[in-house]
Protein backbone atom coordinates (compact mmCIF):
# COMPACT_ATOMS: atom_id res chain seq x y z
CA UNK A 1 0.00 0.00 0.00
CA UNK A 2 2.72 2.40 1.08
CA UNK A 3 4.74 1.14 -1.84
CA UNK A 4 2.13 1.90 -4.49
CA UNK A 5 1.54 5.32 -3.00
CA UNK A 6 5.23 6.13 -3.13
CA UNK A 7 5.38 4.79 -6.65
CA UNK A 8 2.50 6.97 -7.81
CA UNK A 9 4.14 9.94 -6.12
CA UNK A 10 7.39 9.17 -7.91
CA UNK A 11 5.76 9.01 -11.32
CA UNK A 12 3.60 12.03 -10.73
CA UNK A 13 6.45 14.09 -9.32
CA UNK A 14 7.11 16.32 -12.35
CA UNK A 15 3.42 17.10 -12.79
CA UNK A 16 2.89 17.77 -9.09
CA UNK A 17 5.92 20.04 -8.99
CA UNK A 18 4.68 21.98 -12.02
CA UNK A 19 1.22 22.44 -10.50
CA UNK A 20 2.74 23.57 -7.24
CA UNK A 21 4.89 26.08 -9.05
CA UNK A 22 1.87 27.48 -10.88
CA UNK A 23 0.02 27.74 -7.57
CA UNK A 24 2.89 29.61 -5.98
CA UNK A 25 3.08 31.89 -9.02
CA UNK A 26 -0.65 32.59 -8.84
CA UNK A 27 -0.55 33.20 -5.08
CA UNK A 28 2.53 35.41 -5.26
CA UNK A 29 1.03 37.59 -7.99
CA UNK A 30 -2.24 38.00 -6.11
CA UNK A 31 -0.57 38.73 -2.78
CA UNK A 32 1.92 41.25 -4.15
CA UNK A 33 -0.66 42.71 -6.52
CA UNK A 34 1.79 42.86 -9.42
CA UNK A 35 0.00 44.49 -12.36
CA UNK A 36 -0.96 42.01 -15.09
CA UNK A 37 1.04 43.94 -17.74
CA UNK A 38 4.20 43.18 -15.79
CA UNK A 39 3.57 39.61 -14.69
CA UNK A 40 0.16 38.07 -15.29
CA UNK A 41 -1.18 35.23 -13.13
CA UNK A 42 -1.48 31.78 -14.73
CA UNK A 43 -5.24 32.03 -14.56
CA UNK A 44 -5.15 35.36 -16.42
CA UNK A 45 -2.99 33.78 -19.11
CA UNK A 46 -5.45 30.92 -19.57
CA UNK A 47 -8.32 33.36 -19.62
CA UNK A 48 -6.70 35.54 -22.27
CA UNK A 49 -5.88 32.50 -24.38
CA UNK A 50 -9.60 31.82 -24.73
CA UNK A 51 -10.25 35.45 -25.70
CA UNK A 52 -8.32 34.90 -28.91
CA UNK A 53 -10.32 32.97 -31.53
CA UNK A 54 -9.08 29.45 -32.27
CA UNK A 55 -8.73 30.21 -35.99
CA UNK A 56 -6.35 33.02 -35.12
CA UNK A 57 -4.24 30.70 -32.93
CA UNK A 58 -4.10 28.12 -35.71
CA UNK A 59 -3.15 30.81 -38.20
CA UNK A 60 -0.21 32.11 -36.18
CA UNK A 61 0.95 28.63 -35.15
CA UNK A 62 0.87 27.41 -38.71
CA UNK A 63 2.82 30.43 -39.95
CA UNK A 64 5.59 29.83 -37.41
CA UNK A 65 5.60 26.07 -37.96
CA UNK A 66 5.71 26.47 -41.75
CA UNK A 67 8.71 28.79 -41.66
CA UNK A 68 10.54 26.70 -39.04
CA UNK A 69 10.11 23.48 -40.95
CA UNK A 70 11.12 25.00 -44.27
CA UNK A 71 14.26 26.53 -42.81
CA UNK A 72 15.05 23.34 -40.93
CA UNK A 73 14.52 21.12 -43.98
CA UNK A 74 16.75 23.40 -46.02
CA UNK A 75 19.43 23.25 -43.31
CA UNK A 76 19.29 19.44 -43.25
CA UNK A 77 19.26 19.09 -47.04
CA UNK A 78 22.22 21.43 -47.50
CA UNK A 79 24.00 20.81 -44.19
CA UNK A 80 24.44 17.04 -44.36
CA UNK A 81 25.77 16.80 -47.95
CA UNK A 82 28.04 19.77 -47.23
CA UNK A 83 29.31 17.97 -44.12
CA UNK A 84 30.04 14.86 -46.19
CA UNK A 85 31.99 16.98 -48.66
CA UNK A 86 33.90 18.79 -45.91
CA UNK A 87 34.76 15.56 -44.09
CA UNK A 88 36.09 13.96 -47.25
CA UNK A 89 38.01 16.79 -48.81
CA UNK A 90 40.82 18.50 -47.00
CA UNK A 91 40.90 21.20 -49.64
CA UNK A 92 37.21 21.97 -49.35
CA UNK A 93 37.28 22.00 -45.57
CA UNK A 94 40.29 24.32 -45.60
CA UNK A 95 38.53 26.60 -48.04
CA UNK A 96 35.06 26.66 -46.49
CA UNK A 97 35.50 26.15 -42.77
CA UNK A 98 36.60 29.73 -42.04
CA UNK A 99 33.55 31.04 -43.91
CA UNK A 100 31.30 28.78 -41.90
CA UNK A 101 32.83 29.97 -38.66
CA UNK A 102 32.29 33.57 -39.73
CA UNK A 103 28.64 32.86 -40.49
CA UNK A 104 28.26 31.20 -37.12
CA UNK A 105 29.99 34.04 -35.28
CA UNK A 106 27.67 36.59 -36.86
CA UNK A 107 24.68 37.33 -34.63
CA UNK A 108 21.92 36.34 -37.03
CA UNK A 109 19.47 38.50 -35.08
CA UNK A 110 21.50 41.52 -36.12
CA UNK A 111 21.58 40.47 -39.75
CA UNK A 112 17.87 39.66 -39.85
CA UNK A 113 16.73 43.20 -40.74
CA UNK A 114 19.20 43.30 -43.62
CA UNK A 115 17.97 39.96 -44.91
CA UNK A 116 14.41 41.25 -44.79
CA UNK A 117 15.38 44.33 -46.76
CA UNK A 118 17.17 42.24 -49.36
CA UNK A 119 14.56 39.51 -49.73
CA UNK A 120 11.44 41.60 -49.23
CA UNK A 121 8.22 40.45 -47.60
CA UNK A 122 6.81 36.96 -47.45
CA UNK A 123 8.18 33.69 -46.16
CA UNK A 124 11.51 33.81 -48.01
CA UNK A 125 13.48 36.07 -45.62
CA UNK A 126 12.10 34.22 -42.59
CA UNK A 127 13.04 30.84 -44.03
CA UNK A 128 16.54 32.12 -44.77
CA UNK A 129 16.97 33.45 -41.23
CA UNK A 130 15.78 30.13 -39.78
CA UNK A 131 18.12 28.28 -42.11
CA UNK A 132 21.11 30.37 -41.03
CA UNK A 133 20.44 29.67 -37.36
CA UNK A 134 19.88 25.91 -37.70
CA UNK A 135 22.40 25.05 -40.35
CA UNK A 136 25.67 25.42 -38.49
CA UNK A 137 25.12 22.91 -35.66
CA UNK A 138 24.03 20.34 -38.23
CA UNK A 139 27.17 20.78 -40.33
CA UNK A 140 29.55 20.78 -37.37
CA UNK A 141 28.02 17.78 -35.64
CA UNK A 142 27.79 15.76 -38.85
CA UNK A 143 31.40 16.51 -39.77
CA UNK A 144 32.47 15.49 -36.26
CA UNK A 145 30.58 12.21 -36.57
CA UNK A 146 31.92 11.42 -40.03
CA UNK A 147 35.49 12.11 -38.95
CA UNK A 148 35.06 10.03 -35.80
CA UNK A 149 34.60 6.89 -37.92
CA UNK A 150 37.21 4.42 -36.63
CA UNK A 151 40.09 4.07 -39.12
CA UNK A 152 39.72 0.29 -38.83
CA UNK A 153 36.24 0.53 -40.36
CA UNK A 154 37.54 2.64 -43.21
CA UNK A 155 40.31 0.12 -43.72
CA UNK A 156 37.74 -2.67 -43.89
CA UNK A 157 36.02 -0.75 -46.66
CA UNK A 158 39.28 -0.16 -48.48
CA UNK A 159 40.26 -3.83 -48.20
CA UNK A 160 37.04 -4.70 -50.01
CA UNK A 161 38.00 -2.41 -52.87
CA UNK A 162 34.77 -0.44 -52.61
CA UNK A 163 34.83 3.18 -53.73
CA UNK A 164 34.85 6.31 -51.63
CA UNK A 165 31.14 6.96 -52.17
CA UNK A 166 30.25 3.50 -50.90
CA UNK A 167 32.43 4.04 -47.84
CA UNK A 168 30.49 7.23 -47.10
CA UNK A 169 27.13 5.54 -47.60
CA UNK A 170 27.79 2.21 -45.86
CA UNK A 171 30.20 3.23 -43.13
CA UNK A 172 30.71 6.94 -42.46
CA UNK A 173 27.09 8.06 -42.55
CA UNK A 174 25.70 5.20 -40.43
CA UNK A 175 28.51 5.78 -37.97
CA UNK A 176 27.60 9.47 -37.78
CA UNK A 177 23.88 8.85 -37.16
CA UNK A 178 24.03 9.48 -33.39
CA UNK A 179 25.94 12.72 -34.02
CA UNK A 180 23.52 13.79 -36.75
CA UNK A 181 20.51 13.18 -34.55
CA UNK A 182 21.91 15.07 -31.61
CA UNK A 183 22.27 18.02 -33.99
CA UNK A 184 18.80 17.47 -35.46
CA UNK A 185 17.26 17.60 -31.99
CA UNK A 186 19.01 20.83 -31.08
CA UNK A 187 18.38 22.39 -34.48
CA UNK A 188 14.67 21.76 -34.50
CA UNK A 189 14.27 23.94 -31.41
CA UNK A 190 16.64 26.49 -32.94
CA UNK A 191 14.38 26.50 -35.98
CA UNK A 192 11.51 27.78 -33.84
CA UNK A 193 13.80 30.46 -32.41
CA UNK A 194 14.84 31.40 -35.93
CA UNK A 195 11.27 31.76 -37.11
CA UNK A 196 10.32 33.87 -34.08
CA UNK A 197 13.31 36.16 -34.51
CA UNK A 198 12.37 36.64 -38.15
CA UNK A 199 8.80 37.42 -37.17
CA UNK A 200 9.99 40.03 -34.68
CA UNK A 201 11.72 41.82 -37.53
CA UNK A 202 9.04 41.70 -40.18
CA UNK A 203 5.89 39.67 -40.39
CA UNK A 204 2.15 39.99 -40.41
CA UNK A 205 1.49 36.67 -38.75
CA UNK A 206 3.17 33.95 -36.69
CA UNK A 207 3.52 33.46 -32.94
CA UNK A 208 6.56 35.73 -32.74
CA UNK A 209 4.65 38.46 -34.51
CA UNK A 210 1.69 37.83 -32.19
CA UNK A 211 3.89 38.23 -29.09
CA UNK A 212 5.38 41.48 -30.41
CA UNK A 213 1.90 42.71 -31.36
CA UNK A 214 0.37 41.76 -27.97
CA UNK A 215 3.09 43.38 -25.88
CA UNK A 216 2.93 46.59 -27.90
CA UNK A 217 -0.70 46.85 -26.78
CA UNK A 218 0.22 45.81 -23.21
CA UNK A 219 -1.71 42.57 -23.64
CA UNK A 220 0.93 40.76 -21.65
CA UNK A 221 -1.22 37.76 -20.61
CA UNK A 222 -1.91 37.15 -24.30
CA UNK A 223 1.82 37.29 -25.06
CA UNK A 224 2.40 34.73 -22.33
CA UNK A 225 -0.26 32.49 -23.84
CA UNK A 226 1.55 32.65 -27.19
CA UNK A 227 4.77 31.81 -25.39
CA UNK A 228 3.15 28.69 -23.95
CA UNK A 229 2.10 27.64 -27.45
CA UNK A 230 5.65 28.25 -28.72
CA UNK A 231 7.20 26.15 -25.97
CA UNK A 232 4.71 23.36 -26.64
CA UNK A 233 5.49 23.48 -30.35
CA UNK A 234 9.21 23.34 -29.67
CA UNK A 235 8.84 20.40 -27.28
CA UNK A 236 6.60 18.53 -29.71
CA UNK A 237 9.09 18.91 -32.55
CA UNK A 238 11.98 17.87 -30.30
CA UNK A 239 10.08 14.74 -29.28
CA UNK A 240 9.18 14.04 -32.90
CA UNK A 241 12.85 14.02 -33.89
CA UNK A 242 13.68 11.81 -30.91
CA UNK A 243 10.87 9.44 -31.87
CA UNK A 244 12.10 9.30 -35.47
CA UNK A 245 15.52 8.26 -34.23
CA UNK A 246 14.01 5.64 -31.91
CA UNK A 247 11.92 4.16 -34.72
CA UNK A 248 14.39 4.29 -37.60
CA UNK A 249 17.76 3.94 -35.86
CA UNK A 250 17.20 2.22 -32.51
CA UNK A 251 20.81 1.00 -32.46
CA UNK A 252 22.06 4.59 -32.45
CA UNK A 253 20.61 5.30 -29.00
CA UNK A 254 22.64 4.86 -25.84
CA UNK A 255 22.17 1.38 -24.37
CA UNK A 256 19.96 2.63 -21.53
CA UNK A 257 17.44 4.16 -23.93
CA UNK A 258 17.06 1.30 -26.40
CA UNK B 1 40.05 -1.81 -57.78
CA UNK B 2 40.13 -5.51 -57.22
CA UNK B 3 40.78 -8.08 -59.88
CA UNK B 4 40.45 -11.82 -59.77
CA UNK B 5 43.26 -13.69 -61.43
CA UNK B 6 43.47 -17.32 -62.31
CA UNK B 7 45.91 -18.62 -59.75
CA UNK B 8 49.08 -19.32 -61.67
CA UNK B 9 50.20 -22.95 -61.63
CA UNK B 10 53.73 -22.91 -60.26
CA UNK B 11 53.81 -19.30 -59.22
CA UNK B 12 54.07 -18.71 -55.50
CA UNK B 13 50.84 -17.41 -53.99
CA UNK B 14 52.65 -14.68 -52.11
CA UNK B 15 56.19 -13.47 -52.57
CA UNK B 16 58.08 -10.77 -50.67
CA UNK B 17 61.25 -9.57 -52.31
CA UNK B 18 63.37 -7.47 -49.94
CA UNK B 19 60.33 -5.63 -48.66
CA UNK B 20 60.92 -2.70 -46.34
CA UNK B 21 58.46 -0.37 -44.72
CA UNK B 22 59.46 2.92 -43.15
CA UNK B 23 56.71 5.01 -41.58
CA UNK B 24 57.24 8.73 -41.24
CA UNK B 25 55.06 10.24 -38.58
CA UNK B 26 53.75 13.80 -38.69
CA UNK B 27 56.56 15.03 -36.43
CA UNK B 28 59.09 13.76 -38.95
CA UNK B 29 60.37 10.84 -36.90
CA UNK B 30 60.79 7.57 -38.79
CA UNK B 31 59.95 4.04 -37.75
CA UNK B 32 61.30 1.09 -39.67
CA UNK B 33 58.48 -1.43 -39.34
CA UNK B 34 59.92 -3.97 -41.79
CA UNK B 35 63.46 -4.33 -43.04
CA UNK B 36 64.57 -6.46 -45.96
CA UNK B 37 61.86 -9.08 -45.62
CA UNK B 38 61.90 -11.88 -48.20
CA UNK B 39 59.87 -15.07 -48.24
CA UNK B 40 57.46 -16.99 -50.43
CA UNK B 41 54.24 -18.79 -49.68
CA UNK B 42 53.39 -21.71 -51.92
CA UNK B 43 49.85 -22.01 -53.10
CA UNK B 44 47.59 -23.49 -50.40
CA UNK B 45 50.32 -23.44 -47.83
CA UNK B 46 49.52 -22.59 -44.22
CA UNK B 47 52.14 -20.26 -42.80
CA UNK B 48 52.16 -18.79 -39.32
CA UNK B 49 53.98 -15.56 -38.50
CA UNK B 50 55.25 -15.18 -34.98
CA UNK B 51 57.18 -12.36 -33.38
CA UNK B 52 57.14 -9.82 -30.57
CA UNK B 53 54.56 -7.05 -30.57
CA UNK B 54 55.43 -4.11 -32.77
CA UNK B 55 57.77 -6.11 -35.00
CA UNK B 56 55.69 -5.35 -38.08
CA UNK B 57 53.42 -8.38 -38.39
CA UNK B 58 50.28 -6.35 -39.04
CA UNK B 59 52.19 -4.15 -41.46
CA UNK B 60 53.29 -7.24 -43.37
CA UNK B 61 49.67 -8.34 -43.61
CA UNK B 62 48.54 -4.90 -44.74
CA UNK B 63 51.11 -4.95 -47.52
CA UNK B 64 49.80 -8.26 -48.84
CA UNK B 65 46.25 -6.96 -48.51
CA UNK B 66 47.19 -3.98 -50.69
CA UNK B 67 46.34 -1.51 -47.92
CA UNK B 68 49.91 -0.26 -47.54
CA UNK B 69 52.39 0.19 -50.35
CA UNK B 70 55.84 -0.87 -49.17
CA UNK B 71 58.52 1.81 -49.23
CA UNK B 72 61.18 -0.69 -50.38
CA UNK B 73 61.18 -3.88 -52.41
CA UNK B 74 58.21 -5.62 -53.90
CA UNK B 75 55.28 -7.75 -52.76
CA UNK B 76 53.64 -10.07 -55.27
CA UNK B 77 50.53 -12.18 -55.41
CA UNK B 78 50.58 -14.91 -58.05
CA UNK B 79 53.62 -13.24 -59.58
CA UNK B 80 52.05 -9.81 -59.96
CA UNK B 81 52.98 -6.80 -57.85
CA UNK B 82 50.30 -5.93 -55.32
CA UNK B 83 48.75 -2.70 -56.52
CA UNK B 84 45.74 -2.58 -54.23
CA UNK B 85 43.13 -4.73 -52.50
CA UNK B 86 42.24 -7.85 -54.45
CA UNK B 87 39.15 -9.95 -54.72
CA UNK B 88 40.79 -13.30 -53.89
CA UNK B 89 42.08 -12.09 -50.53
CA UNK B 90 40.07 -12.42 -47.32
CA UNK B 91 41.18 -10.63 -44.16
CA UNK B 92 40.50 -11.22 -40.48
CA UNK B 93 41.63 -8.05 -38.73
CA UNK B 94 43.29 -7.89 -35.35
CA UNK B 95 40.21 -6.01 -34.05
CA UNK B 96 36.93 -7.66 -35.10
CA UNK B 97 35.85 -4.37 -36.76
CA UNK B 98 32.17 -5.21 -36.94
CA UNK B 99 29.67 -2.55 -37.85
CA UNK B 100 27.51 -1.91 -34.78
CA UNK B 101 24.45 -0.86 -36.79
CA UNK B 102 24.25 -4.16 -38.65
CA UNK B 103 22.98 -7.42 -37.25
CA UNK B 104 25.47 -10.25 -37.03
CA UNK B 105 24.23 -11.90 -40.25
CA UNK B 106 24.41 -8.61 -42.13
CA UNK B 107 27.93 -8.07 -40.86
CA UNK B 108 28.87 -11.42 -42.40
CA UNK B 109 27.37 -10.49 -45.76
CA UNK B 110 28.64 -6.91 -45.56
CA UNK B 111 31.52 -7.43 -48.03
CA UNK B 112 29.05 -8.35 -50.79
CA UNK B 113 26.64 -5.58 -49.91
CA UNK B 114 29.48 -3.08 -49.82
CA UNK B 115 31.12 -4.14 -53.06
CA UNK B 116 28.12 -4.99 -55.18
CA UNK B 117 25.29 -3.16 -53.46
CA UNK B 118 23.31 -6.36 -53.00
CA UNK B 119 23.54 -9.79 -51.41
CA UNK B 120 22.39 -12.88 -53.34
CA UNK B 121 20.29 -15.64 -51.77
CA UNK B 122 23.24 -18.04 -52.10
CA UNK B 123 25.46 -15.66 -50.15
CA UNK B 124 22.80 -15.24 -47.48
CA UNK B 125 22.55 -19.01 -47.11
CA UNK B 126 26.31 -19.28 -46.97
CA UNK B 127 26.44 -16.66 -44.23
CA UNK B 128 24.06 -18.76 -42.13
CA UNK B 129 26.24 -21.83 -42.73
CA UNK B 130 29.36 -19.95 -41.69
CA UNK B 131 27.67 -18.64 -38.57
CA UNK B 132 26.65 -22.18 -37.70
CA UNK B 133 30.25 -23.25 -38.25
CA UNK B 134 31.66 -20.63 -35.87
CA UNK B 135 28.99 -21.57 -33.34
CA UNK B 136 26.92 -18.42 -33.61
CA UNK B 137 23.79 -19.63 -35.39
CA UNK B 138 21.59 -18.43 -32.54
CA UNK B 139 23.17 -14.99 -32.61
CA UNK B 140 22.57 -14.20 -36.28
CA UNK B 141 19.91 -11.61 -35.48
CA UNK B 142 21.84 -9.92 -32.66
CA UNK B 143 23.83 -6.73 -32.85
CA UNK B 144 27.60 -6.96 -32.38
CA UNK B 145 27.57 -5.15 -29.03
CA UNK B 146 25.43 -7.94 -27.60
CA UNK B 147 28.30 -10.38 -28.26
CA UNK B 148 31.46 -11.06 -26.29
CA UNK B 149 34.85 -10.11 -27.77
CA UNK B 150 35.53 -13.71 -28.72
CA UNK B 151 32.17 -14.06 -30.44
CA UNK B 152 32.75 -10.83 -32.35
CA UNK B 153 36.07 -12.15 -33.59
CA UNK B 154 34.31 -15.31 -34.82
CA UNK B 155 31.85 -13.14 -36.77
CA UNK B 156 34.90 -11.47 -38.32
CA UNK B 157 36.21 -14.87 -39.35
CA UNK B 158 32.87 -15.84 -40.92
CA UNK B 159 32.87 -12.54 -42.80
CA UNK B 160 36.36 -13.15 -44.21
CA UNK B 161 35.32 -16.62 -45.40
CA UNK B 162 32.12 -15.51 -47.11
CA UNK B 163 33.53 -15.25 -50.62
CA UNK B 164 35.69 -18.35 -50.09
CA UNK B 165 38.93 -16.44 -50.62
CA UNK B 166 41.89 -18.20 -52.16
CA UNK B 167 44.22 -16.30 -49.85
CA UNK B 168 43.26 -15.84 -46.23
CA UNK B 169 45.13 -13.32 -44.08
CA UNK B 170 44.50 -13.58 -40.35
CA UNK B 171 45.88 -11.12 -37.82
CA UNK B 172 45.92 -12.71 -34.36
CA UNK B 173 42.38 -13.89 -34.95
CA UNK B 174 42.11 -16.03 -31.83
CA UNK B 175 43.81 -13.70 -29.35
CA UNK B 176 40.48 -12.58 -27.87
CA UNK B 177 39.24 -16.15 -27.38
CA UNK B 178 39.49 -18.21 -24.22
CA UNK B 179 41.83 -21.21 -24.35
CA UNK B 180 39.10 -23.78 -24.98
CA UNK B 181 37.36 -21.90 -27.77
CA UNK B 182 40.76 -21.18 -29.19
CA UNK B 183 41.62 -24.87 -29.60
CA UNK B 184 38.17 -25.55 -30.97
CA UNK B 185 38.50 -22.73 -33.52
CA UNK B 186 41.98 -23.90 -34.49
CA UNK B 187 40.70 -27.34 -35.44
CA UNK B 188 37.71 -25.77 -37.18
CA UNK B 189 40.07 -23.61 -39.23
CA UNK B 190 42.15 -26.66 -40.15
CA UNK B 191 38.98 -28.46 -41.23
CA UNK B 192 37.95 -25.53 -43.46
CA UNK B 193 41.43 -25.32 -44.89
CA UNK B 194 41.50 -29.06 -45.67
CA UNK B 195 38.03 -28.94 -47.20
CA UNK B 196 38.56 -25.83 -49.31
CA UNK B 197 42.31 -25.46 -49.71
CA UNK B 198 43.60 -21.91 -49.50
CA UNK B 199 46.82 -20.09 -48.84
CA UNK B 200 46.75 -18.93 -45.24
CA UNK B 201 48.97 -16.38 -43.55
CA UNK B 202 48.23 -16.57 -39.86
CA UNK B 203 49.71 -14.06 -37.41
CA UNK B 204 49.87 -15.19 -33.81
CA UNK B 205 51.55 -14.64 -30.48
CA UNK B 206 51.15 -18.23 -29.46
CA UNK B 207 53.87 -20.74 -30.28
CA UNK B 208 51.65 -23.81 -29.67
CA UNK B 209 48.97 -22.33 -31.90
CA UNK B 210 51.47 -21.72 -34.70
CA UNK B 211 52.79 -25.28 -34.39
CA UNK B 212 49.35 -26.82 -34.32
CA UNK B 213 48.20 -25.00 -37.45
CA UNK B 214 51.05 -24.24 -39.79
CA UNK B 215 53.19 -25.96 -42.41
CA UNK B 216 55.90 -23.41 -41.82
CA UNK B 217 56.51 -20.74 -39.23
CA UNK B 218 58.05 -17.40 -40.04
CA UNK B 219 59.83 -16.16 -36.91
CA UNK B 220 60.35 -12.40 -36.85
CA UNK B 221 62.73 -10.32 -34.79
CA UNK B 222 61.83 -7.16 -32.92
CA UNK B 223 62.24 -3.70 -34.45
CA UNK B 224 63.15 -3.38 -37.15
CA UNK B 225 61.05 -6.36 -38.21
CA UNK B 226 63.17 -8.92 -40.00
CA UNK B 227 62.67 -12.58 -40.79
CA UNK B 228 64.82 -14.36 -38.29
CA UNK B 229 64.09 -17.90 -39.37
CA UNK B 230 61.57 -19.92 -41.31
CA UNK B 231 60.83 -23.21 -39.59
CA UNK B 232 59.41 -26.32 -41.26
CA UNK B 233 56.90 -27.73 -38.84
CA UNK B 234 56.69 -31.18 -40.39
CA UNK B 235 54.12 -32.53 -37.95
CA UNK B 236 51.81 -35.10 -39.49
CA UNK B 237 48.37 -34.03 -40.72
CA UNK B 238 45.57 -34.11 -39.87
CA UNK B 239 46.61 -32.53 -36.63
CA UNK B 240 44.69 -33.33 -33.49
CA UNK B 241 44.95 -33.07 -29.73
CA UNK B 242 47.56 -35.84 -29.97
CA UNK B 243 49.78 -33.52 -31.98
CA UNK B 244 50.19 -31.41 -28.86
CA UNK B 245 51.92 -34.27 -27.02
CA UNK B 246 54.33 -35.33 -29.78
CA UNK B 247 58.01 -34.97 -28.86
CA UNK B 248 58.67 -32.98 -32.05
CA UNK B 249 56.00 -30.49 -30.99
CA UNK B 250 57.89 -29.78 -27.78
CA UNK B 251 61.29 -29.66 -29.43
CA UNK B 252 60.05 -27.12 -31.97
CA UNK B 253 58.28 -25.10 -29.31
CA UNK B 254 61.52 -24.82 -27.36
CA UNK B 255 63.49 -23.98 -30.48
CA UNK B 256 61.13 -21.17 -31.42
CA UNK B 257 60.97 -19.86 -27.88
CA UNK B 258 64.75 -19.61 -27.90
CA UNK B 259 64.57 -17.76 -31.24
CA UNK B 260 61.95 -15.29 -30.12
CA UNK B 261 63.78 -14.46 -26.90
CA UNK B 262 67.30 -14.50 -28.35
CA UNK B 263 68.93 -11.13 -27.73
CA UNK B 264 69.12 -8.92 -30.81
CA UNK B 265 72.93 -8.62 -30.59
CA UNK B 266 73.36 -12.30 -31.33
CA UNK B 267 70.94 -12.38 -34.22
N1 LIG C 1 50.35 3.75 -40.17
C1 LIG C 1 51.43 3.79 -39.38
N2 LIG C 1 52.09 4.96 -39.18
C2 LIG C 1 53.19 5.03 -38.40
N3 LIG C 1 53.71 3.98 -37.75
C3 LIG C 1 53.11 2.78 -37.90
C4 LIG C 1 51.93 2.63 -38.70
N4 LIG C 1 51.54 1.32 -38.66
C5 LIG C 1 52.44 0.70 -37.86
N5 LIG C 1 53.38 1.57 -37.40
C6 LIG C 1 54.53 1.22 -36.55
O1 LIG C 1 55.19 0.14 -37.12
C7 LIG C 1 55.59 -0.80 -36.16
C8 LIG C 1 55.01 -2.16 -36.46
O2 LIG C 1 53.63 -2.13 -36.25
P1 LIG C 1 52.70 -3.41 -36.49
O3 LIG C 1 52.87 -3.87 -37.87
O4 LIG C 1 51.32 -3.06 -36.07
O5 LIG C 1 53.31 -4.48 -35.47
P2 LIG C 1 52.72 -5.84 -34.87
O6 LIG C 1 51.48 -6.16 -35.62
O7 LIG C 1 53.79 -6.84 -35.05
O8 LIG C 1 52.46 -5.60 -33.42
C9 LIG C 1 55.16 -0.24 -34.83
O9 LIG C 1 56.26 0.43 -34.24
C10 LIG C 1 54.09 0.74 -35.18
O10 LIG C 1 54.03 1.78 -34.25
MG1 LIG D 1 49.53 -6.40 -34.98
Amino acid sequence: MRRTLLNALDRGAPLIAALLLLLIWEAACRLTKVPAYLLPTPSAIVHSAFQVPLSSWLDHTWATLRVSLQGYALAVLIGIPLAVALANSRLLSRALYPQLVIIQSTPIVAVAPIIVVVLGAGDAPRVVITFLITFFPIVVSTVTGLLATPPAMMELSRSLGAGRLRAVRDIQLPFAVPYIFSALRISVTLAIIGAVVAEFVAAENGLGFFIAFSTSFFKVPQAFAALVVLVSLSLALFQLVALTQRLLFPWSLPKTEQ
Amino acid sequence: MSTRLEPGGERPAIRFDRVGQVFTSSDGSRVTALDDVSFTLRRHEFVAVIGPSGCGKSTLLRIIAGLVKPTHGQAEIYGLPVAGPREEVGIVFQQPTLLPWLRVRDNVTFPMKHKHGRVSATEKARAEELLEMVGLRDFAHKRPDELSGGMQQRVGIARALLHDPDILLMDEPFSALDALTRDEMSFELLRIWAERPKTVLFITHSIPEALLLADRILVMSARPGRVREIIDVGLARPRSMQTLSEPRFHDLANQIRAQVFRPEALA
